[in-house]
């Protein structure tokens, strides 16, 4: 905890990081305290720009601004920090386990993680969209994008598993009789979580970005509000014909608050957690 | 009863690419035996074998390296081990706890993101069968033998000098007070001033442990220093064994004469001579005795049969036909 304020007032990537961060965060936690639940459509006056009443002003399906986007933004967050969080679980058992065993283990896995390197995702997700058409739900789709978004990591992870493979503390412990699920998670796993953090927040935005893509489109469930729904029924409603830009502009300027904030983490993070360039800077 | 006894031991790395096998024959026929509370020192140039025979002792094989035939025996207090049949189950009470091995390279035994208590209740823990509190006390005793501050334990590697992490090491092969300790060149990577102190530490922690310790390295002055008992290996076989001492004085391989005469002595200017040729490539060696291509003595016998390892003073054994007068 320290360190972490030490960081904090030391690297100003890592502060400006946490700020935006931590501002986007309270932002969705407002959600709990919203008057309306998001769903509700006309409990406000449609079309007002912001104003001291609505200080995002309210959208043309007369909804207030900005208690639509704590939703919205929540919404987006968490499914970004599943979609990260089950892709690394997946990443870090195949690259792990695929560098560890290698021969044949190694082969399949990596040919299996090959394959999904080169499926082209964004077709793939809007033919899914087709099958699924209304089973298509907010999980299904995180899920989905987590099962095709492991791939990269699990490679850069076993590139490293491969080298460790061979360091002696990797043979001392094979000799001391640890199990091979000990060594990779006693062993490998604090090696490799450094790179496993910095592309967590790469993945978060990865994700992000894919489903305000899709949402855009209309090749999502459009009745939880992300901010993808939220920009797609302003297109909608021709919100920027209208002069209704207040209906984009917060949006927008949302995600791109959430995406430079984990953009600094990302860059930051990796000093933070390896313990050899954290003490090359105390020392300096 | 000798603690190791090694008898007739091959071991090979088998490939086989592209329907072409090849054996290289890394360990090609060695005997030897390694008493109680006795330093055994392994002798010989990269690539004779060293490591792959030490490896195999310690049943610590991978493929492609398999044992071909030969018998390794361990005798602990819990009764006798065969190594080279033993499985997981059977060798799981046994490392650590009376078989411990100081690796090679042993600068990295220590994980760098893990502080270095991570690395004793890893590697050491489960084997003293001792609670948590207990242990540590135990770890820290054991430390503070090897001059080492308690606090250590909270540190990480890269924050110890090269001399602190390798009396880490040592102290984490012994602190389970191990019977026998394979140390494959503990003390390549420092300094001759550190080396000095960090062997006679090894010396100390064996003369209390009475511990049994297989020493490899290739550095001859590291042997004189600490072996009871010297073994030179050259292309895969042991060559010449003997007490230290006689085998300084009197060697009577040509191969360890020469080794023995290539070392710079004080006052001694006279320009040294090498020994032309390569070690052999283990994977196609020289018929006969190993070193005959390189050998100033070699007849004809020595390219047709292979010498065996016999007894040519009590305690001295030499494979050679010819070997150099004492």
């Amino acid at each position: 905890m320290r360190s972490f304020l030490a960081l904090l007032k030391s690297n100003r990537q890592f502060a400006s990081g946490v700020v935006l961060l931590a501002l986007v965060a309270a932002f969705a936690c407002l959600s709990f305290f919203s008057p309306y639940p998001p769903n509700d459509s006309f409990v406000v006056a449609p079309d007002v720009p912001p104003s001291a009443e609505y200080w995002f002003g309210t959208t043309s399906r007369g909804q207030e601004l900005f208690w639509l986007l704590t939703f919205a933004i929540r919404n987006t967050l968490v499914f970004g920090i599943v979609v990260a969080v089950l892709s690394r679980l997946l990443a870090l058992l195949v690259g792990l386990v695929a560098g560890y065993a290698g021969g044949w283990i190694d082969r399949l896995l990596m040919s299996i993680n090959d394959t999904f390197i080169v499926i082209p995702l964004f077709p793939i997700l809007v033919l899914f969209y087709f099958v699924l058409k209304d089973h298509m739900s907010w999980g299904l789709l995180a899920l989905m994008m987590a099962c095709l978004g492991w791939s990269y990591d699990a490679r850069l992870i076993r590139s490293v598993a491969l080298s460790l493979r061979h360091r002696e503390f990797t043979e001392t412990g094979i000799f001391s009789g640890m199990s091979t699920r000990q060594i990779l998670v006693e062993e490998h796993l604090p090696y490799v979580l450094p790179i496993v953090f910095s592309t967590t927040m790469n993945n978060i935005n990865w994700s992000i970005g894919l489903e305000v893509t899709l949402s855009v489109l209309g090749f999502t469930d459009i009745n939880t509000p992300t901010i993808g729904v939220m920009i797609y029924w302003a297109n909608q409603h021709t919100a920027l014909v209208a002069g209704i830009w207040w209906w984009i502009f917060f949006p927008v300027l949302l995600v791109v608050m959430t995406f430079i904030g984990l953009f600094l983490l990302a860059v930051s993070m990796n000093e933070y957690i390896d313990p050899r360039s954290r003490l090359g800077r105390s020392e300096r | 009863m000798s603690v190791l006894a090694v008898d007739g031991l091959r071991a090979y790395y088998r490939t086989s690419a592209l329907g072409v096998s090849r054996d290289v024959r890394a360990v090609d026929g060695i005997s030897f035996t390694v008493e109680a509370g006795e330093i055994y020192g392994l002798a010989g140039e990269s690539s004779s074998g060293k490591t792959t025979l030490i490896k195999t002792i310690a049943a610590a094989t991978q493929p492609p390296l398999e044992v071909v035939a030969g018998t390794i025996t361990f005798n602990f207090p819990t009764g006798p081990i065969e190594m080279q049949r033993a499985d997981r189950r059977s060798l799981a009470p046994i490392r650590w706890r009376h078989l411990s091995y100081i690796m090679q390279g042993s600068m990295s035994v220590l994980n760098p993101v893990r502080r270095i208590r991570h690395a004793f209740v890893d590697f050491a823990f489960r084997h003293i069968g001792q609670p948590k509190s207990q242990f540590f006390d135990t770890v820290r005793a054991h430390l503070a033998r090897l001059r080492l501050e308690p606090d250590v334990l909270d540190a990480y590697p890269h924050q110890l000098s090269g001399g602190m992490r390798q009396r880490v090491t040592i102290a984490l092969a012994t602190v389970c007070r191990p019977e026998f300790i394979i140390a494959d060149e503990p003390t390549t990577a420092l300094d001759v001033v550190v080396q000095k102190d960090v062997l006679a530490m090894i010396r100390e922690i064996q003369r209390e442990l009475g511990s049994s310790i297989l020493f490899v390295t290739h550095d001859m002055a590291v042997h004189a220093n600490l072996a009871d008992r010297l073994g030179i290996m050259y292309g895969g076989r042991l060559v010449e064994e003997g007490r230290t001492a006689d085998l300084f004085r009197s060697p009577r391989h040509p191969y360890t004469a020469h080794l023995i005469a290539s070392l710079p002595r004080v006052g001694d200017t006279a320009p040294k001579a090498g020994l032309s040729g390569a070690p052999p490539n283990l994977a196609d060696p020289p018929a006969g005795c190993r070193f005959h291509p390189r050998c100033p003595r070699a007849s004809e016998i020595c390219r047709r049969e292979v010498p065996p390892l016999e007894p040519l003073a009590t305690g001295h054994r030499v494979a050679c036909f010819h070997p150099e007068p004492a």
